[in-house]
């Protein structure tokens, strides 16, 4: 019923034109035939040609997929636990310090926590490579997996766990049985947002990598500094392209979710 | 309604008498909805006029035209004679009470009762004691400085009430306003808002879907459905005549029982179930013999008995349910041919001593003026 | 019976101090150990071995080895940042551009979040969508895409010259203009969602409100509608504000040698000059930069967190 006044779909178009033009020309240009990237010649797909035929970029893809899986699987166990003993696990020793390190790697500029890792990691004598990497991202990655977590397991009501506990599970059983499957959206979330994080990241990993293991960011910014290339320009599209097709199809999913759930419960209220 | 006054407020009886509000054929429609239908109707200073119906009736629409937040999609709205058409909300000499009483939670009590007349041509001067003025008036001086979220629901509604008040408006639409308080609460406050009402001496239209709350408030009630005013009366000509089995049903509790007319001296007999004498009413309806009828039958009116009394209307009939009030209790009795008939009777005596139960077989009676006629 | 209670409760306390200890000790061992690591090497020297500072701490010679090596450390680094004005600009010239570009994306954000809220309801989820997804895509690329869009010969000089507003190319690369446009449009969800999600939440009704108590829209927009949006835009203004302090990619792809900031200055004294105390004396500084800012953002939250109770 409500219309929406021309100032607010001027906002509107120009602030999604904003978002959304300088990734559109990335795309069309992709899929220029020039080597020049801002004079158009033509429709060509050489430049994703190139780009698979460019080792030392799928290598640096293969690097970045097995470092952001296996960190944002880490980062998601041990950012759960977190969650928990933040919401549930009452006091003990220390707790304060404890919400501290969640919460700071959050607002720790990029920069500081990449150098604080990487003087930690020499100190110890650990080479750089994969596995510092890893431990770097998990370690932030953990932080925003607890937020998203401890955010869910704070609105869902106490009493079906106690309900658990009280139909004689242990604390662990009614963890396992209960509240996962209740908090498993967020976790799921967690998981892609450290996955998503640990893609991107350039600035931890440009301090922890190694000359063994360069990743896609480090990569791409090493060849962005020479100036524009088709080469990144199709990377990039590839990038969008599977971002917004994961965006997407959430979103379809939590719509029909939720779209489902309407229906059950007009069913349920017509059935009564 | 306004008692005290020496003659009979009904200005709506006198041809003379100038309308505040005038609705000259207004339609509403959203897309392909009508919300509300071709209406007329005028509305006259000092009245406490209530637009009764259920949700989606158009009584919300209607109201908010005259705020103008919508604008008709055809016919006119006149105040004080004036077309408000091209006078946008914040213009207009017409205030609202909102259902949810947006009250600005940033702004203290003080504050929000202040806010219109800040934005009036006001002098600063007299705008403090026009606040304490209203706060008096809803008796919340002590917590002028509170912000909303301090004070109770009860104390919101009249904040509420005094802030749209403030600006001394024309009229002043209520939507719904006392639907938020719990019950107890709302009865006392439907007598303090006739109060309030007769000091200022301010038009109020009223929207609301409790018909005990027009009937206790209002001065006239429209009563509304599908955009449309079925009737519109004072409350008591609204419930003993109603023009319609809707409105018979809507208004307190009623038996409607079918049946076609005949005529008869003084009215009709309407014949209503096989082998039962026809039961006989006074109306100034004209209906043609053998046309389908309702009658409307309120349950206070119907006198019930052990033995059976001498009346114009007398049926027997076994009692299937009773619901006990306190004061008095209501009896749902089964005629026969199986038509349900609810009847009425005050407890004055010990609950105790009550002689009729489940089962019993009693009678059922009342006078040819008690019943209305309707016509279907 | 009561062993088997006993056994199970011995079994459910060591079940709650792995849950609490595992997240806890890495924590320790990798959030908060490094950084004591960079307060101990910006106290150190310089030095030209590897790791390249000295004191190292050497535990093997006991109680004289850590006595030794304390009495090697002093503020000569933060001295020297307060010396060299290389250094002190950058921390003023980031401070500037975090408050500018905040300001900026504010002015951006703040008319499309509340479009958003004002628009029907059915709309709503998508444009949540499509604000959230730049969110998701990569950082690099969306900052990567400015550097076609504003470079000398590129496609918004083209644009504006095809059109006839300019005639020879504006010089944006490289400059901080580039750098407020970078800033502006990555952080740009940061700032919608906040002010969204306060807007959203507003009741209809006291615009309405407003405007039968005689405001005009604007007057309305600015008694009602402003302040009550005050959290989210407070909340939008840290989520830019914190993390553009410290700011890394944007500067030093968009900036080029024109912008100083703190993140880059760091960066190029770790792996360019090889000076890590100097490094780390610069982070420990910034840190401190940041500190006040992120604490007052929690006294926000919290103080919203009890007005939404």
């Amino acid at each position: 019923m409500r219309r929406l006044s021309w100032f607010n779909v001027t906002s509107l178009t120009l602030g999604f034109a904003f978002l959304y033009v300088p990734m559109l020309i990335l795309i069309v240009y992709s899929f220029n035939e020039s080597k020049l990237v801002t004079v158009w010649a033509g429709f060509s797909t050489k430049w994703y040609g190139e780009l698979f035929r460019n080792e030392a970029f799928l290598d640096a893809a293969g690097v970045t997929l097995r470092v952001a899986f296996i960190s944002a699987t880490i980062a998601t166990v041990l950012g759960t636990m977190a969650a928990y003993v933040m919401v549930r696990g009452g006091r003990f020793f220390g707790r304060t310090l404890f919400s501290g390190m969640i919460y700071a790697p959050l607002v720790m500029p990029e920069v500081i926590t990449g150098l604080s890792l990487l003087l930690l990691f020499i100190a110890i004598g650990l080479d750089r490579g994969v596995l510092t990497i890893v431990l770097a991202h998990t370690t932030f990655a953990m932080c925003y997996v607890s937020v998203v977590v401890s955010s869910r397991l704070v609105t869902f009501d106490r009493s079906v766990e106690e309900a658990a506990l009280d139909l004689g599970c242990t604390p662990f059983d009614a963890f396992r049985s209960v509240t996962l499957p209740i908090i498993a959206p967020a976790v799921i979330s967690g998981w892609l947002l450290a996955f998503t994080l640990s893609l991107d990241d350039l600035v931890i990993a440009s301090f922890t990598a190694g000359p063994s293991a360069t990743t896609l960011p480090i990569k791409i910014f090493s060849s962005v500094r020479l100036g524009v290339s088709p080469e990144i320009n199709a990377l990039s599209t590839i990038l969008i392209a599977i971002v917004a097709t994961g965006v997407i199809t959430a979103s379809l999913v939590s719509k029909r979710a939720i779209a489902r759930q309407r229906q059950d419960q007009r069913a349920a209220v017509a059935g009564a | 309604m306004t008692g005290g006054a020496p003659q009979v407020f009904a200005p709506w009886d006198d041809p003379k008498a100038k309308p505040l509000i005038e609705f000259r054929g207004v339609t509403k429609r959203f897309g392909d909805f009508t919300a509300v239908d071709a209406i007329d109707l005028n509305i006259y200073p000092r009245e406490f006029f209530a637009l009764l119906g259920p949700s989606g009736c158009g009584k919300t629409t209607l109201m908010r035209m005259l705020a103008g937040f919508e604008t008709p999609t055809e016919g006119h709205i006149l105040l004080d004679g004036k077309d408000l058409a091209a006078v946008p909300p914040n213009r207009r000499a017409v205030n609202m009470m909102f259902q949810s009483y947006a009250l600005f939670p940033h702004l203290t009590v003080y504050d929000n009762i202040a806010f219109g007349l800040k934005r009036s041509d006001m002098p600063k001067s007299e705008i403090d004691g026009r606040v304490t003025e209203m706060l008096k008036l809803v008796q919340l001086g002590p917590f002028a400085k509170r912000k909303p979220h301090q004070i109770s629901g009860g104390q919101r509604q009249r904040v509420a009430l005094a802030r749209a008040l403030a600006k001394a408006p024309k009229l002043l639409l209520l939507d719904e306003p006392l639907a938020a308080l719990d019950k107890k609460l709302r009865h006392d406050t439907q007598f303090e808002l006739m109060d309030i009402q007769e000091k200022t001496g301010t038009t109020f239209v009223i929207v609301t879907h409790d018909q005990e709350e027009a009937m206790t408030v209002a001065s006239r009630i429209a009563v509304m459905k599908d955009g449309r005013l079925l009737q519109v009366s004072t409350p008591p000509q609204i419930y003993e005549n109603p023009n319609s089995a809707y409105v018979a049903d809507f208004i307190g509790d009623v038996t409607i029982i079918n049946g076609t007319a005949e005529p008869h001296p003084d009215g009709y007999a309407v014949h209503w179930a096989e082998g039962q004498a026809p039961l006989v009413v006074r109306s100034p309806l004209t209906l043609s013999s053998g046309q389908a009828c309702h009658l409307a039958i309120r349950p206070e009116k119907v006198d019930v008995s052990k033995t059976r009394p001498e009346d114009d209307n007398v049926v027997k009939g076994e009692v299937i349910d009773i619901a006990y009030l306190g004061n008095l209790s209501t009896f749902h009795v089964r005629l026969p041919g199986g038509q349900m008939l609810k009847a009425q009777k005050f407890n004055t005596e010990h609950s105790a001593r009550k002689e009729i139960t489940w089962g019993d077989e009693i009678w059922l009676s009342w006078s040819d003026e008690c019943a209305v006629l309707l016509d279907r | 019976m009561s062993d088997m209670t006993e056994d199970t409760d011995r079994l459910g306390a060591l079940r709650r101090w792995a849950l609490i200890l595992v997240p806890y000790l890495w924590l320790l061992g990798l959030f908060l150990v490094p950084f004591i690591i960079v307060l101990k090497i910006s106290v150190s020297d310089i030095a030209l071995a590897i790791p390249p500072y000295a004191p190292t701490l050497d535990l093997s010679q006991g109680w004289q080895g850590l006595r030794d090596f304390l009495g090697k450390l002093d503020f000569e680094n933060y001295i020297f940042l307060t010396q060299d004005d290389l250094y002190w600009k950058a921390y003023l010239s980031s401070l500037r551009i975090a408050v500018v570009a905040t300001v900026l994306t504010l002015l951006v954000g703040f008319p499309v979040a509340h479009a958003m809220a004002r628009a029907p309801e059915e709309w709503r989820p998508t444009l949540m969508m499509l604000v959230i997804l730049p969110f998701w895509t990569s950082f690099l690329i969306r900052v990567y895409a400015w550097i076609g869009i504003l470079s000398g010969e590129g496609y918004l000089n083209q644009f504006l010259m095809a059109l006839g507003v300019i005639d020879s190319p504006l010089t944006i690369l490289n400059t901080p203009v580039a750098v407020y446009i970078g800033i502006v449009y990555t952080y740009l969800p940061f700032m919608i969602l906040p002010i969204y999600a306060t807007l959203e939440k507003m009741d209809d009704s006291l615009i309405e409100a407003a405007e039968d108590l005689g405001c005009t829209r604007l007057q309305s927009f600015w008694l009602v509608t402003l302040p009550l949006a005050r959290p989210g835009i407070i909340a939008g203004c840290f989520l830019v504000f914190i993390p553009t302090l410290g700011e890394f990619v944007i500067p030093s792809l968009l900036g080029g040698s024109n912008t100083l900031m703190v993140g880059k200055v760091l960066w190029d004294e770790f792996f360019q000059n090889r000076d890590w105390p100097v490094a780390s004396a610069v982070a420990v500084i910034l840190l401190l930069l940041i500190i006040l800012p992120v604490v007052l953002f929690q006294r926000n939250q919290e103080r919203q967190g009890e007005a939404g109770k």
